[in-house]
């Protein structure tokens, strides 16, 4: 008969399937990296296997998107209530999520852990008093300086306060004729504020008007108007920076080590007299520049415990300390922070290792400087930035601009 | 014998695929939109809930929105200028000489480079001691270097610059194929009538390529209070070039207010149909 083999492989297949349903199937955990691909490829395919092989319950899936398209997806994603375990989000895309309660607070899941990251992380991953996020890679800026101006100059050392550094940048341009310093500006100002340790809003109200806020902006207009700072700082980005820096156009600017790699290609000559000293800190105790990358769950999300188990495999110390090293970024855990490769740096004599030496010793109190929370946030910003860069710039007296930006600030508090 | 319903029936056949993309993604999302632009959006709960026309109230009294729009309408100064230059092009390049192919193309280029890359090479020339600055300095036009794109008073004018050049080889192509249909009796005619070039011009081209002229006027009438791209590359909304579709998208994606957001799109909505109206009095056929 022909008909039995046919019913043996057809009870085999029954048998098979039978099998797999009894065995549990594991969670798949989908995560989104940021822009990853396909620099990182290999990175996070390796961390993502080696989580795969240690566990039984939980599968995690990778899938990198595009920064562009990052902030629709995950909107699109939580109002379809479609969502992935974990998105990979820079902190000020965190307050603002969470401020739209668009993600889920995990304090309660992380507390048994927390304490693995740096301080000034933990403090970015807070949002009203929860946790949101579990911190990752972040970069923090260092003060690069060309020391043959700094020579030309008569400036002995890289300057150790922000005073220090604005006087410096003064001398650099009255002895050489270049801007001595270039401010990030194209970001807004309100960090500026945080970095010298001046509050932007207190107890629901702005107060960005006081005497010490009006001197710190007429230090800058000063600066600006002497040409101590270069004309179009209000738009220079990141690339327009290192540019200025390779034509010696500035002297000193600070961003992250990563920064100078276009100056070691572009322009040899400045790249070999490039010093690098930490970024002066002022009274807000934490360098200007610091930038997280974090990672949360995005609200409906089922299985939130298997996601933070995710998160808190991909920032362990040791995925952590083969990301930063595989992107030149730094971890945000306190034990690969003390890692001897970032130590190295300090004694080289190549910028780059220096810089990155120099880092790993700022990195543990960076904060990313931020004003989050607030009702119409993309108004009230630009708003204080156009008033600032209106008064930076002399088009308007320092103290109106600043005032004429807190009432508007206030209005819309008030409004909320 | 088909009768006239099936006929109908047929037609909308061969229609159906692409009212049913247009449907999909065109239609649905600009009515999703309306419906929005009355509710308050929740993206957590994916709720929407009526407002009262709180969105229209809140734009009424928004002065950003105001100077947004402002802005935005102030960008439709760019509309004559790029139509008159890019008819005359087309007509400097529907000539029979050598290398026509080549100015066309070179024409052209603009509106196939990608707005970004383009975005990067005039902010070059725009930097306050980049080619523009250099040019006008030689010629002896200017003595202090001028941070076009950071003075409020001409960043805006500069943004329409940048406009213009990246639009008006797409508009010359669209005049260069109304110019062809036009056919050459009529012209000769007017040549053995004895009327001149500038004759000709203004009462044999104008008014046969009129069609052409109302598409392009609409268009970019429309383009211009669309005007978002260029001021993401340029200024990123500084210097008083912040336009209404950057309000819009700084609503819906900074603030998530996608509800105001849809309101306010709603808003240059209406006034882009309303001088789309306007449009077609002037330039429509009058039957």
């Amino acid at each position: 008969m022909r008909l039995k083999p046919t019913l043996a492989v057809a009870a085999a297949v029954f048998a098979m399937s039978a099998a797999n349903v009894l065995a549990a199937d594991p969670v798949k955990v989908e995560y989104w990296s940021n822009s990853l691909s396909p620099k990182f490829d290999s990175t996070m395919k390796d961390i993502t296997a080696k989580f795969n092989k240690s566990q039984t319950g939980i599968e995690a899936v990778w899938v990198d998107v595009p920064w562009d398209a990052f902030q629709a997806k995950v909107v699109a994603a939580v109002a379809s209530g479609s969502v992935p375990g974990l998105v990979n989000l820079p902190k000020p895309w965190m307050d603002q999520f969470a401020q739209q309660k668009m993600l889920v607070p995990i304090t309660k899941q992380v507390a048994g852990f927390k304490n693995v990251y740096t301080s000034g992380a933990l403090q970015d991953v807070t949002y009203n008093g929860e946790v949101y996020g579990l911190p990752w890679y972040q970069v923090t800026a260092v003060l690069f300086y060309n020391k043959s101006l700094l020579a030309k100059a008569g400036v002995k050392e890289a300057p150790k306060s922000f005073a220090d550094l604005l006087k410096a940048a003064r001398l650099i341009k009255e002895k050489t004729g270049v801007a001595g310093f270039s401010p990030k500006l194209n970001d807004g100002f309100a960090g500026w504020f945080l970095y010298e340790g001046l509050p932007v809003v207190q107890n629901g109200k702005a107060v960005f008007n006081s005497p010490a806020h009006v001197k710190m902006v007429e230090d800058f207009k000063k600066a600006y108007a002497d040409g101590v700072f270069p004309k179009d700082a209000f738009k220079m980005q990141f690339e327009d920076q290192i540019a200025a820096f390779g034509s010696q156009k500035i002297a000193m600017f600070g961003e992250g080590a990563h920064a100078l790699k276009r100056t070691q290609t572009d322009s040899p000559k400045v790249y070999a007299q490039t010093g690098v000293a930490g970024f002066p800190e002022a009274k807000g105790k934490t360098p200007f520049g610091g930038f997280l990358f974090l990672w949360s769950v995005p609200k409906g999300y089922k299985n939130v415990d298997a996601a933070v188990k995710l998160g808190q495999y991909l920032t362990n110390d040791e995925n952590q300390l083969a990301f930063a090293k595989a992107s030149a970024t730094f971890p945000s855990t306190n034990k690969a922070l003390d890692d001897a490769y970032f130590k190295a740096g300090a004694n080289s004599k190549d910028p780059i290792e220096q810089a990155t030496g120099v880092a790993a010793a700022a990195i543990k109190t960076s904060r990313t400087l931020t004003i989050s929370g607030l009702p119409d946030e993309a108004a009230m910003n630009k708003k204080m930035n156009d008033e600032l860069e209106a008064a930076i710039t002399g088009q308007k007296p320092v103290k109106k601009a600043l005032d004429e930006a807190v009432a508007f600030w206030n209005s819309k508090f008030s409004g909320k | 014998m088909k009768n006239s319903s099936s006929y109908t029936a047929i037609a909308y056949l061969f229609l159906a695929p692409a009212l049913i993309l247009m449907g999909l993604f065109t239609f649905w999302p600009v009515g999703y939109n309306a419906y929005l632009a009355f509710n308050d959006y929740s993206i957590a709960d994916a709720t929407a809930t009526w407002n009262n026309f709180a969105h229209f109230k809140y734009l009424y009294e928004e002065d950003l929105f105001h100077s947004a729009l402002k802005n935005s309408l102030l960008f439709l100064l760019v509309v004559p200028v790029i139509q008159v230059s890019a008819l005359l092009v087309a007509k400097l390049v529907n000539n029979k000489l050598p290398a026509m192919t080549f100015f066309r193309a070179a024409y052209y280029i603009p509106v196939i480079t990608a707005i970004s890359i383009a975005g990067v090479v005039w902010l070059n020339v725009y930097k306050y001691d980049g080619i523009l600055t250099w040019f006008l300095q030689s010629l002896g036009l200017i003595d202090e270097q001028v941070n076009w794109l950071g003075e409020p008073k001409i960043a805006i004018y500069m943004v329409m610059i940048f406009t213009f050049w990246k639009g008006i080889g797409y508009y010359m192509v669209l005049y260069l194929a109304g110019l062809q249909s036009i056919p050459t009796e009529v012209e000769e005619a007017a040549i053995l009538d004895g009327a001149n070039a500038w004759q000709r011009f203004w009462k044999i081209t104008v008014p046969m390529v009129k069609p052409t002229i109302l598409l392009c006027t609409l268009l970019s009438t429309i383009a211009a209070l669309k005007s978002f791209q260029e001021v993401v590359v340029l200024t990123r909304g500084q210097a008083d070039t912040y336009t209404a579709l950057y309000y819009v998208y700084a609503q819906a994606f900074t603030n998530f207010n996608f509800g105001r957001a849809a309101a306010a799109g709603l808003v240059v909505t209406f006034f882009c149909v309303l001088l789309a109206v306007l449009q077609f009095r002037f330039f429509g056929e009058k039957k």
